[in-house]
């Protein structure tokens, strides 16, 4: 016999290993009188799942994403306007918000418009990713009782929102496909970076603000008009909230949208 | 599982077209630079405020060396003479060259904007961009120090310098 044909004894030795694997994956399957249950995983009986839809990050994508943020803006600025927590020394801020407010109706409507010539649909709600990831904890931490600079707090969001809008247009240029859609993207970028500069002189005012600065005692940056030479593409860093037993406050870093925060064709307001 | 956008291949060096703009970018650039150390050396800032225009400076030097580093043999390494004196002679006061200096941001904001508009290169639209979130916070800072001024640390009047494309030049095929 050769090598390559089964003797007698190994064929009825592997006949008898088929019937004992048959019989452990039959014990894994439905169980009898076991009523079946979705939120019960079982070994062999996998729960039902409703896969996403096959999805592309296309520049009509983009360009929603980008309208989704500019609401998110403007829903924030809504909230500053309504809330009354510009009091005091930054009640005089309000012209300054209404006009942010106003260039990101304005700049929502662009790419909105980009948006519906690329063949999407315009985007007219907040991005809810970003919503829920930074902006509610962070309205929570601003109005919790017990913040005594619940004013300077929201400047201080404001100032992280313009920071990462501006990051998120310059961020896009390196992945939308002609050079129109990306000079258009950076017409914004810039008007972002420039409400950035004027929230940042409100935190931190003055000639020694403008460039980068570290704070003494925190060993922490402070908050600068100009940060770096080159435009930056890193998380932004958020310092809000009551302070603590230490005195110190809460800091929330954000990052601009990823995979899973674009809002692709199927996501709607 | 979303994928990643489609987009044509990056060159790995800019074009000839793309060289030609960022040939210009880098001259403007060496000129508000420039422009940047008349202010400098005037003697009429001190301080803080001596220390942002020296890291205004800094920083287009910078951009000018970034663009050096793209382009490589393409670039002139010599600052656009027509932006340097049509600027440099309205720079008689402390204001007057904080006007002009935030004019010439407001100017490279407009005219790098322009030439991303045209640029195919991958690499160079990236920093492009990277430099233009940048001259565009200069020119707000100069709006709002030494006093706040909404519009004109938010507004932008200033008009792009920039050459036009060669890129959309239509050439003559020779018979």
């Amino acid at each position: 016999m050769s090598d390559n044909t089964l003797s007698r004894r190994e064929l009825l030795r592997m006949g008898g290993l088929t019937v004992v694997g048959a019989t452990f994956l039959a014990a894994c399957g439905k169980q009898a009188n076991v009523p079946e249950s979705a939120n019960i995983a079982s070994v062999g009986e996998v729960p039902p799942t409703t896969g996403l839809p096959a999805v592309e990050v296309t520049d009509e994508v983009l360009m929603r994403t980008a309208a989704s943020l500019e609401y998110n803006a403007i829903e924030t600025y809504e909230l500053v306007l309504s809330s009354g927590l510009l009091k005091g020394d930054y009640a005089k801020l309000s012209d300054a918000v209404k006009r942010f407010r106003d260039d990101h109706t304005r700049h929502a409507d662009a790419v909105n418009g980009l948006a519906v010539q690329l063949g999407g649909k315009a985007v007219t709600c907040g991005n809810a990713r970003i919503r829920s990831l930074y902006i509610d904890p962070a309205v929570k931490l601003i109005t919790e009782t017990g913040n005594p600079d619940a004013g300077i707090d929201v400047i201080a969001l404001a100032h992280g929102l313009e920071n990462l809008a501006t990051q998120t247009y310059q961020g896009v240029v390196g992945l939308l496909s002609t050079s129109q859609l990306r000079a258009a993207a950076m017409r914004i970028g810039a008007d972002e970076a420039r409400h950035a500069v004027v929230l940042a002189q409100v935190l931190n005012p003055g000639y020694g603000a403008v460039g980068p600065t570290t704070n003494e005692t925190t060993g922490k940056p402070n908050v600068a008009s100009v940060p770096m030479a080159f435009g930056a593409l890193s998380s932004v860093q958020v310092t809000i909230g009551a302070p603590n037993a230490e005195g110190a406050k809460t800091t929330l870093a954000m990052e601009t949208p990823s995979l899973n925060s674009l809002v692709y064709d199927y996501v709607s307001c | 599982m979303p994928t990643a956008p489609l987009r044509s291949a990056p060159s790995e060096r800019p074009n000839a077209a793309d060289s030609e703009l960022l040939a210009f970018a880098q001259g403007a650039e060496l000129a508000v630079h420039d422009l940047y150390v008349k202010a400098i050396d005037s003697g009429r800032f001190t301080g803080d405020e001596l220390t942002v225009l020296e890291q205004f400076a800094a920083h287009h030097l910078a951009y000018a060396q970034s663009i050096n580093g793209l382009i490589g043999k393409d670039a002139t390494n010599q600052r656009n003479e027509g932006v340097y004196s049509a600027y440099a002679s309205q720079m008689t006061t402390g204001s007057a060259a904080y006007r002009t200096l935030q004019t010439l941001e407001n100017t490279l904001v407009a005219t790098h904007t322009d030439i991303l508009s045209n640029l195919d290169n991958h690499d160079a639209a990236t920093l492009v961009a990277s430099i233009i979130t940048v001259e565009a916070r200069h020119a707000a800072v100069f709006g709002v120090l030494p006093s706040m001024n909404l519009a004109s640390a938010l507004d932008n009047t200033a008009s792009s310098i920039a050459p036009a494309s060669s890129a959309t030049v239509e050439t003559t095929v020779a018979p």
